[in-house]
């Protein structure tokens, strides 16, 4: 922030953002979002992302929900699927148990994710699925013009709380660690550069990895998750952090006054793919299995 | 029917624990295994151990035979106080056989001995003791009542001997040894007994396909459709009674290349098969009534997406969770019309169990050719019930009809769903070069855009809606069959389902009465076969419309989409249709029409 400013000229800009050939994973359909809105810098860091780890356009898939992040497919130049509130990640699923050698990435907003599509997450991570899951969590119901969501904090005030909410907000990182999903991150819509490093890091692991997004909703909170309070709010993990130590990633996870940004967990473990190849070697008698039954 | 050949139907009835279920299907796979037609249902409590009464029925002809007789001409208790309010069902010169001994005293009318009729004829067995001195167990009366009837009707002791051996392979030798005693100790004493001309059978027909037949549930019936049809991935949540096919395709499709998902609830499994369908591959979930109610708004994704998916519903009673072990047909509203919308779906319903195979894989080309859900609609009573079929020489079922990105040849951004000559679009997988689109549940154009432009929503409902009458013509399928008498009748039956078998038996029977009368089966539900359900309602004087529901939602479709009027026919017991019951009304119809 305190760096010196240094001129842009628009020509040279345009030929930067040009030339190293993300722009091609993003449609010809311009976002639908409100100016400001912290989508834009997920858009910009999955585009660069899937740009880096070259992952071929026909190859990816993104799978949506319901709300404005759930817009996401359709700016993008990949297979996308648009689908049911809350049902991001039983489709994520289902695609990938059908065509394991699509990438696919799983995107919605917190109301998406943790209040009607609650009940699937913990059942994707424990399964080690292998999708990167990104939630943009803006604190509210933005599409349908800014109610409460199971993110926001206690005693705000929205159109379907005007006497305030009483309800406490979720801690998803900490439910996504005792999920046993094998990658947790967290990233700031603000830090576009560390957004775009760490979806791509998800993107490279090899199992359920979940990145939680930090991002303002500039149109319907202007008090609680703006730039200006997460901008004083967020911090690093500390230098030493181990990502291998669950307790010491939830330990951090619970300081959600001062959310820190970075990789909080990482393990590798079979995934979904792996235990259902096991199966079919198995049925097929093709391996040496641990179970005694053997029946024809 | 059947006036000449075979035609003996054995009711076993025992408590939950007696090994009831184990009797009927030791006894139902042998005599199909000595080439008799089988047709066979059991009726068990909801509970698994304890105090539930259950019922083994097993009808084995020479003819093809279309459902279970409602008099059994042979009752085999195991638990007089379960099988005494069952005697009535047994015919006049029909045999009860029952423990002469009971171990402890019993109340004033609590032996068998008391309630068969004059008419019946009583073989009463000391089932236990035989049990206890072959075996040093009573757990085996069950398969001393077996050995007895084997020996009483000299049926060849050996076919009984191999099922045996079979059923209790997996446990340990002395099992099999000391069940196979268990069967010739009863065996012997059968043999000795006093018999009737009543009792007795006819030899199996031998064709020259019976090598080839085999026996199976609808279910049974239903996973080898799918996999014949090359199912690609199956999730599944468990649910009464559609659990058997999840159970099955867990173990079988991993052998075919195939992936089974047990998932979190049934709209992650609706939901992950729509999500496998949108990949291209063949992809099924299996549930009842209730978790077909949870998956009305994921089907309704796939008729706006486009996305082929197969959704078998085996019913049970309702509404809410209802009877889980009960039949009943009355999810074909939910089926039809569940969700949000226009959202018209295919919809097909099996009437037997080769029906189940067929259908099951049928519907899996509809679903990719159509790119529609398709849903299939079976029942409690076609799901669990034997029949023995013949299966096919070859593969009937086509691997791939997908119309696919070379079916377009645009320039430009390509049009998912672009409208055409059949309303079906070229199709892009994920992974085709070139394809690259997004699928919305949002009312969309032509590119997948979203758009609520009022003549376009108005376009694309009617492509949706439109590209599924190509399946009133679907190639190698029976829509809906007529059977019984040609040209005009007095009364005419629409059937639809598991119930069919019923009434084509009572058909028949009304037939032999002299009462002209005919039968339809209408195994596609939706789209509706209007013309061909109309040409066959003008031959008919009345139309009556039997099912095993308390509304009549069949002929509530029937009437509301053709605007006839329908006798209904409902019954919402529990229990399968009575050939009785409809016999019944199709002669009070018939003499209605004559005075």
């Amino acid at each position: 922030m305190t760096e010196p400013l240094k001129p842009v000229y628009l020509e040279d800009k345009l030929n930067e953002v040009r030339g190293d050939g993300h722009l091609r994973y993003r449609s010809s359909s311009l976002p639908t979002w409100c100016p400001g809105c912290g989508y834009f810098s997920v858009a910009e860091g999955v585009a660069t992302a899937l740009n880096r780890l070259k992952v071929p356009l026909k190859d990816a898939v993104i799978v949506s929900g319901i709300g404005c992040a759930s817009r996401f497919p359709f700016f993008m130049e990949t297979y996308g699927f648009h689908t049911l509130h809350g049902r991001t990640l039983p489709v994520a699923t289902g695609v990938k148990v059908a065509n394991d050698a699509l990438t696919v990435l799983a995107v919605g907003g917190d109301g998406d994710a943790f209040a009607i599509g609650g009940g699937h997450i913990p059942h994707a991570a424990r399964r080690n699925a292998d999708i990167t899951y990104m939630v943009f969590d803006n604190g509210i119901y933005g599409l349908t013009k800014g109610q409460t969501s199971p993110t926001s904090v206690e005693g705000f005030v929205t159109p379907s709380t005007p006497y305030e909410s009483h309800d406490r907000p979720l801690n998803p990182l900490m439910m996504l660690l005792s999920y046993g999903a094998s990658w947790v991150g967290q990233a700031y819509a603000g830090r576009p550069h560390h957004l775009t490093d760490m979806i791509a890091e998800a993107v490279a692991h090899r199992g359920f990895s979940y990145l939680h997004i930090l991002s303002p909703c500039v149109t319907f909170d202007k008090t609680e998750m703006t730039y200006a309070n997460l901008d004083v709010r967020v911090r690093d993990l500390p230098a030493d952090h181990d990502p291998s130590d669950r307790l010491v990633a939830m330990e951090q996870a619970t300081r959600a006054e001062a959310p820190a940004l970075g990789l909080f967990y990482r393990e590798e473990r079979p995934t979904l793919i792996d235990g259902m190849n096991d199966i079919a070697a198995r049925a097929t008698g093709k391996a040496s299995g641990k179970g005694k039954k053997n029946k024809k | 029917m059947n006036k000449n050949g075979t035609d003996i139907q054995f009711a076993v009835i025992g408590s939950a624990g007696d090994g009831t279920i184990a009797a009927g299907d030791i006894l139902k796979r042998a005599m199909a295994g000595l080439g008799y037609k089988v047709i066979a249902f059991d009726i068990y409590p909801a509970e698994i151990r304890g105090f539930g009464k259950c019922i083994s029925r097993v009808r084995i002809t020479t003819e093809q035979a279309y459902s279970l007789k409602r008099h059994s001409d042979v009752l085999i208790s195991l638990d007089d106080s379960y099988a005494i309010p069952h005697v009535g069902e047994v015919r006049d010169y029909g045999a009860v056989i029952y423990e002469s001994s009971p171990i402890a005293r019993l109340p004033e009318g609590g032996h068998m001995t008391a309630h068969v009729k004059p008419s019946q004829l009583p073989y009463g067995m000391q089932v236990r003791s035989i049990s206890e001195r072959v075996t040093a167990s009573a757990r085996s009366r069950n398969i001393v009542v077996l050995g007895y009837l084997a020996g009483l009707y000299g049926i060849d002791p050996q076919a009984f001997r191999e099922i045996i051996a079979d059923k209790f392979r997996t446990k340990a030798q002395a099992v099999t040894v000391q069940n196979t005693a268990a069967f010739d100790a009863g065996y012997e004493v059968g043999q000795s007994v006093f018999k009737l001309d009543d009792v007795q059978l006819g030899p199996p027909v031998r064709k020259g396909d019976s090598g080839k037949v085999t026996m199976m549930t609808g279910n049974g019936a239903v996973v080898r459709g799918c996999i014949d049809a090359g199912l690609d991935t199956f999730f599944g949540y468990p649910i009464t009674p559609a659990t058997t096919i999840l159970e099955r395709l867990a173990a079988e499709l991993p052998k075919h290349g195939g992936r089974v998902l047990q998932t979190e609830d049934e709209i992650s499994a609706i939901a992950a098969t729509i999500g496998a369908g949108y990949t291209g591959a063949r992809a099924a979930t299996a549930t009842s009534g209730p978790g077909l109610a949870l998956m009305t708004e994921m089907l309704g994704l796939g008729v706006m997406g486009e996305v082929p998916s197969v959704v078998f519903v085996s019913q049970r009673g309702g509404p809410s969770t209802g009877m889980p072990t009960k039949t009943e047909q009355s999810d074909l509203n939910l089926a039809v019309f569940g969700g949000a919308g226009d959202a018209q779906r295919i919809v097909l319903a099996p009437t037997n169990v080769e029906g189940c195979y067929r259908t099951a894989g049928k519907a899996f080309e509809m679903a990719e050719k159509y790119q529609t859900p398709v849903v299939v609609l079976l029942d409690l009573y076609l799901s669990n019930r034997y029949e023995t079929v013949i299966p096919p020489d070859a593969n009937p079922f086509a691997p791939n009809l997908n119309k696919g990105l070379d079916a377009w040849r645009g320039d430009g951004e390509y049009p998912r769903f672009a409208d055409t000559d059949d309303h079906i679009s070229p199709r892009a997988l994920p992974g085709e070069e070139g394809g690259m689109h997004t699928v919305t549940g949002l009312e969309h154009n032509q590119l997948g855009k979203p758009s609520d432009a009022p003549e376009n929503h108005l376009a694309m409902n009617a492509k949706r809606h439109r590209k599924l009458d190509g399946a009133l013509s679907h190639p190698d399928f029976t829509i809906c069959k007529r059977f019984g008498d040609e040209g005009p009748v007095d009364v005419g039956i629409l059937g639809w389902g598991s119930t069919f078998g019923e009434i084509l038996e009572a058909m028949f029977a009304a037939q032999d009465e002299g009462i002209r009368c005919s039968a339809m089966k209408v195994v596609m539900l939706s789209p509706l076969p209007k013309e061909r359900i109309v040409a066959f309602m003008d031959d008919c004087g009345t139309v009556l419309v039997p099912e095993l529901n308390y509304e009549g939602q069949f002929a509530n479709l029937i009437s509301g989409a053709l605007g006839r009027p329908v006798t209904k026919l409902t019954r919402s017991t529990g229990a399968p249709m009575q050939v009785e019951e409809i016999l019944a009304e199709i002669r009070r119809l018939a003499q209605a029409k004559a005075a």
